[in-house]
């Protein structure tokens, strides 16, 4: 090379950079670095894609260069984000490229064969499918369709979590399959339903660009959803009018931009939210007009529990347990009276929040003149009362007539990128079918198996076992061949000492992990199966306005890594319909006898109805040619059947390549912004102004529910509240990006955030190592009195992306008894010093 | 009108009595005192003057340094639960060698004069206190950048010396400065361009609403 | 000592052995040693990077990292302490890198008088760095790299 020479400063200079590259594992760029001037050298392949993290659904677009992603960025042209990513979505192009991915399928084996105590060992799809089909038969065997189950997730494209579904659905004949989304915003669904009778949010984010006020319920949108937080502060700083209250069990980052802060005791949101209401009654601003025609009133079940096993003695104590969603006939009245003991003042006593705060907030409700967004996120829905939460904040925006226009929006925001696309539309839920039906209504089944062309009765009748209740019954040995994809249970689930971990090593269980990272749950796991990732595979998912987004396969997955998808009907190929379903239903329809689930399932005049050269020119499709036919379009179209007519409607699958999303209802090509409004929502009838067509009279629920304790609150032996939560830099259990240097060393470690005066009192100080002890288990991590988080005297923070601090070990399985969602942000924990030896 | 004119009238003769006396009074003190001792030897005199002096004198700066200490400043909730809970997070409080700023080290002057200066100054500040001026922290928040503001002036008009008292300028070791404070303490500290409390503003408490304040955006 | 030392060693190899937990042929190299049903030390807290050296980018993209600390940097609605060096009047006197044009244009894409709303929170993308070393590498290939190896005897 024939550089120029160099002082010695320079070199220094660059010898040092060359250590610093090499150090964070990036390639030394060379020392000249001249224009590359042929332009086919220099150009890249770039296409859009959704993000793969969080649920605001920001579209980015991924540049491709000799089958690997070499840029990402926000995508300009994308209505959510407007040319923005967070730090997370900025580094996706590193996602795929953490070292040692999983490349082959591994089974724990001794001797040569498959032993529960063996060492993981390279096998062949063939191999792995061979003992996947054996223990599911002997499971299927043993105790009929339940012995089996799924544990699937709001990261499943939407055609791999409805091949899912129709797979245990209707081919297994379980409704033993669930989401991690039940972890995420199960309370959220409850609440739509019982409220509104159909699910998913009356507004769309356009409303924080036409809003007066922001209200944060339980949720750290600075973090969670930055994007989203963008356009809240964009909102706030141009127009100074703008109002924004953060209210939260501790401080954190969203109370940076908080005109009014407040810091609740645990479960006190109860109160406030009642207090709202009242105040709002009080003060004689309900909007009287709108209740009358639009609401009615409802008294809901008391004492429900709080889902924990039966002979829990909490469980046995609760008088309302067995039928917790009932509720009774009120009028406005006593629904007046109901909350009538429910004052700011009260609220404030109770809450620990200054009362003229409460004013000021239930004041920005109860102001006619103040349009207002509610948005909320885990400190509603992991709640034991999370889906009366939801509940209670609808009432507020049903008073005061403040829905489903453009500005006023009660809005759950989703943690997951397909929690809304994947786990609700497509209903794979224990409980659920597509379009908002359930596997308890008859006329519902009947719908699916029209559409799916299966005889009557092949869907089970009975709700599956929901998250939790499928590690209970791993543990108890009543589910004995489990298939998990696409999530961390291990370190997502709550309670894993005592429930999920011995239920995965229980001997009677084969379990079955898909993922494309070593995670704490693949190795607690018997099989692990290599997974392709992101744009690895063709794919589509729903963010939290209902916008659903669709991507190109771009890059090939690494190895033998194959898409969920693919394993999903590759596995189904193994059973004959005799081996699955029983004579009677088989004789409902003879053709299907001697075919495979596959046949019946996908292979059914209608999946296979699209040709692989329907595939866009110029890019890959792996499963559509090992099948031999356009897989995902044939799975969207059937699927779209469902929703198309019942105010689910979606667009064409060929639309949605073209469009950076569509918000459904799609009607003649028409997106929907505000549902239940006439002129914005297709379902409107005319005439009607608002109606809320999910529940037959048209009109929406306002439920009187009252406060209720916790399930488990601090006490002598365990003085300190515990709350889970997440990190802006690391997503979920950090698989993916606690493997981008950038991103590890942006937030290294989990650390237990607590108030500085309740380390003095304990003598603890920053930096010490302490034991976070609950009942069930502990972790080790760092006493953090400073940074991002802050919370009040009493509490501690300690985030779960870490898995070298599995925290969830601490935590509580105690759920809401209506959405069955864990409770991840209450429980009691005693702080100890670990002692240096 | 008539009777009211007569009044300063009255008041004056009233008040020349009273400076009369007064002026008596202390002519006769004069006498007294310059008169030398009949009783007491003059040693044991200018003893009792001396102990008395520091007695009083000791009275008077043990009661100024008990308001001098960070338990009188954090005695009221306004300053406990603002300025001292935010102070708790920063490197002022907690650091690596363990020496930290207590409220008078950087809030009350060290030399005598301007700390008398000072005090005189705080009854305004319990002015504040009995009439709750600052007692939520929504009020505080609105009296912060007025309060902010004094602080400022007041660091800027001294060069910064209650800064100075701890961080002398020659005892720096810009080699053991990170590599943008050795650089900027180069150009700005040691050529007396700019002052401590320039570039250092919201470095123990919590910044005001910044909007007009030079160097901020 | 030695043979104390070894022997200890020793049946820590034969504890490992005997639990499969611990003996793996696949890790996530992110969880550490201790078994799954137990919890192993926290190590202790590494200061962040404190330097004014920039790092590459990964590509042009990429929000560069942060490469000192920001402690204490107070970003709310009362300021904004990173513009304080950053923004465009004040790089003269901070030699700060000043923040990017991009950071100037609206939602609608429009050019500003100073930096959008939408940019305020600057640690939404910029994160300092944590002096500690990832347990887990990154096999991430920039396109210089790509395109050197694609042109045979390097394409300069």
């Amino acid at each position: 090379m024939t550089s120029p020479k160099l002082d010695r400063r320079q070199m220094l200079k660059l010898e040092a950079a060359a250590i610093a590259a090499a150090a964070a594992g990036m390639p030394a760029p060379a020392l000249a670095a001249n224009l590359v001037t042929e332009r086919n050298n220099s150009e890249m392949k770039w296409a859009k894609a959704a993000c793969r993290f969080c649920g605001t659904g920001c579209s980015v677009m991924v540049a491709t260069k000799d089958n690997r992603v070499v840029a990402t960025h926000g995508d300009i042209k994308a209505e959510v984000n407007r040319g923005l990513n967070c730090v997370k979505g900025y580094f996706l192009s590193k996602i795929m490229y953490g070292h040692a991915r999983l490349t082959q399928p591994m089974l724990r084996k001794a001797n040569g064969k498959y032993d529960k105590n063996g060492e993981f060992t390279p096998v062949s799809w063939t191999e792995a499918f061979d003992i996947m089909e054996l223990k599911w038969k002997e499971a299927i065997k043993k105790r009929g369709p339940n012995g089996v189950a799924m544990f699937g997730s709001g990261q499943w494209t939407i055609w791999e979590g409805y091949a899912a579904s129709k797979l245990f659905k209707a081919g297994f004949r379980t409704n033993n399959i669930d989401p991690n989304a039940r972890h995420c915003m199960a309370s959220a669904v409850a609440g739509m339903m019982r409220t509104f009778g159909i699910d998913e949010p009356p507004g769309c984010y356009d409303d924080i660009e036409a809003t007066d006020a922001f209200v944060l319920w339980g949720s750290n949108m600075a973090e969670m959803h930055p994007i989203l937080w963008t356009r809240l502060a964009d909102r706030r700083l141009s127009a100074p009018h703008v109002r924004v209250a953060v209210l939260s069990t501790f401080e954190h980052r969203s109370f940076d931009l908080a005109d009014i802060g407040m810091v609740f005791k645990p479960q006190t949101d109860l109160y406030i939210l009642n207090a709202i209401a009242n105040h709002i009654i009080r003060t004689g601003r309900v909007n009287k007009d709108f209740v009358a025609k639009h609401t009615v009133f409802k008294r809901g079940q008391t004492d429900i529990g709080y889902g924990l096993r039966p002979e829990h003695p909490l469980q046995k104590k609760a008088t309302g347990a067995a039928k917790p969603n009932d509720a009774t006939d009120m009028s406005y009245d006593e629904f007046a009276k109901f909350v009538s003991e429910y004052t700011l003042e009260k609220a404030a006593e109770m809450s620990g929040v200054p009362l003229n705060r409460l004013e000021a907030l239930a004041e920005l409700y109860a102001d006619p003149k103040t349009k207002v967004v509610s948005f909320w996120t885990m400190g509603f829905n992991q709640h034991t009362r999370g889906v009366w939460c939801n509940n209670l904040v609808y009432n507020i925006h049903l008073l005061t007539g403040k829905i489903s226009s453009p500005g006023n929006s009660p809005f759950s925001l989703t943690g997951q990128p397909s929690a809304c696309g994947t786990a609700r539309e497509v209903g794979t839920f224990s409980h659920r079918l597509p379009a908002d039906m359930v596997v308890t209504n008859k006329a519902h089944r009947d719908h699916a198996e029209h559409i799916w062309q299966l005889p009557e009765g092949t869907i089970p009748d009975k709700n599956g076992a929901h998250a939790v209740l499928q590690s209970r019954m791993l543990k108890d040995g009543l589910i004995n061949a489990y298939w998990v994809q696409v999530n961390n249970n291990l370190q997502a689930g709550p309670n894993i000492n005592e429930e999920t971990y011995p239920g995965f090593r229980n001997h009677d269980n084969f379990i079955v992990v898909s993922d494309a990272y070593p995670s704490v749950t693949a190795l607690a796991s018997d099989l692990i199966l290599p997974t392709a990732m992101w744009v690895e595979k063709e794919g589509a998912y729903g963010n939290a306005e209902r916008r659903t987004q669709f991507w190109h396969q771009l890059v090939s997955a690494p190895g033998e890594s194959k898409s969920d998808l693919w394993q999903l009907m590759e596995f189904s190929k193994r059973f004959k319909i005799e081996e699955v379903w029983p004579e009677e239903l088989i004789a409902k329809k003879p053709d299907v006898r001697g075919k495979t689930l596959f046949d019946v399932l996908y292979r059914n005049g209608q999946v296979d109805k699209f040709p692989v050269s329907d595939i866009e020119p110029g890019y890959a499709n792996d499963e559509s040619k090992a099948f031999g036919f356009y897989v995902h379009k044939g799975l969207f179209e059937e699927y779209a059947q469902f929703g198309r007519g019942h105010g689910h409607d979606l667009a064409p699958f060929d639309t949605y390549p073209r469009e950076r999303g569509l918000r459904w209802p799609v009607v003649n090509g028409r997106e929907t912004k505000w549902r239940f409004r006439e002129g914005s929502d297709p379902y409107v009838k005319q005439g009607t102004d608002v109606q809320f067509y999910g529940h037959p009279d048209g009109k929406a629920r306002i439920f009187a529910l009252p406060y209720e304790p916790p399930a488990e609150s601090p006490d002598k032996d365990y003085p300190f509240w515990l709350s889970t939560g997440r990190v802006l830099e690391h997503w979920h259990s950090g698989t993916m990006t606690r493997r981008v240097p950038e991103l590890y060393k942006a937030f290294p470690e989990a650390v237990c955030f607590m108030h500085p005066d309740d380390a003095q009192e304990a003598n603890l100080r920053r930096g010490d190592e302490v034991k976070v002890v609950s009942r069930r288990g502990f972790v080790r991590a760092r006493v953090e009195t400073r940074g991002r988080d802050r919370p009040l005297r009493g509490l501690v923070f300690v985030p779960w992306f870490d898995e070298s601090k599995l925290i969830n070990k601490v935590t509580l399985d105690a759920t809401d008894p209506i959405s069955l969602q864990t409770d991840f942000k209450k429980c009691a924990v005693r702080i100890e010093r670990v002692n240096l030896s | 009108m008539t009777t009211t004119a007569e009044e300063p009238n009255a008041e004056l003769k009233t008040r020349r009595g009273v400076i009369a006396r007064s002026w008596d009074f202390v002519l006769e003190l004069w006498r007294v005192l310059t008169r030398p001792s009949s009783v007491f030897a003059l040693g044991t005199l200018v003893l009792a003057g001396f102990v008395a002096g520091v007695i009083f004198w000791g009275g008077f700066n043990t009661a100024l340094e008990i308001t001098n200490t960070e338990k009188f400043c954090t005695g009221c909730h306004e300053m406990k639960d603002n300025v001292y809970a935010e102070l708790k997070s920063t490197i002022h409080f907690s650091n690596r060698s363990g020496v930290r700023a207590t409220c008078p080290d950087c809030h009350v002057p060290h030399n005598w004069t301007d700390k008398i200066a000072r005090k005189m100054q705080a009854s305004k500040e319990v002015w504040g206190k009995i009439f709750g001026t600052i007692d939520t922290r929504e009020k505080f928040r609105d009296h912060r950048l007025e309060l902010a503001v004094h602080e400022w002036a007041r660091f800027k008009s001294n060069d910064s010396l209650e800064c100075r008292n701890c961080h002398s300028a020659d005892s720096m070791d810009i080699t053991k400065q990170s590599p943008r404070a050795s650089v900027a303490h180069q150009r700005f500290l040691f050529t007396k361009e700019k002052t401590c409390i320039d570039c250092h503003k919201g470095i123990a408490h919590q910044l005001p609403d910044m909007r007009g304040v030079p160097g901020w955006q | 000592m030695m043979i104390r030392s070894a022997t200890i060693l020793l049946a820590f190899a034969i504890a490992a052995g005997a639990s499969s937990l611990t003996a793996q042929t696949v890790t996530s190299g992110l969880r550490g040693p201790a078994p799954l049903d137990d919890e192993g030390p926290a190590p202790p807290m590494l200061p962040n990077r404190n330097t004014s050296e920039k790092e590459v980018r990964n590509y042009p993209e990429q929000p560069p990292v942060i490469p000192h600390t920001i402690d204490g940097y107070q970003i709310d609605l009362n300021g904004n302490k990173c513009l304080s060096c950053h923004a465009r009047a004040r790089t003269a006197e901070s030699q700060a890198p000043m923040v990017s044009v991009t950071h100037f244009m609206d939602r609608d894409g429009q050019f500003l008088g100073s930096v959008s709303p939408r940019r305020f929170f600057c640690t939404e993308c910029h994160v300092p760095q944590n002096t500690a070393n990832p347990p887990v590498s990154n096999d991430f290939t920039d396109i210089d790299t790509l395109l050197s190896r694609s042109s045979p005897g390097g394409r300069r």
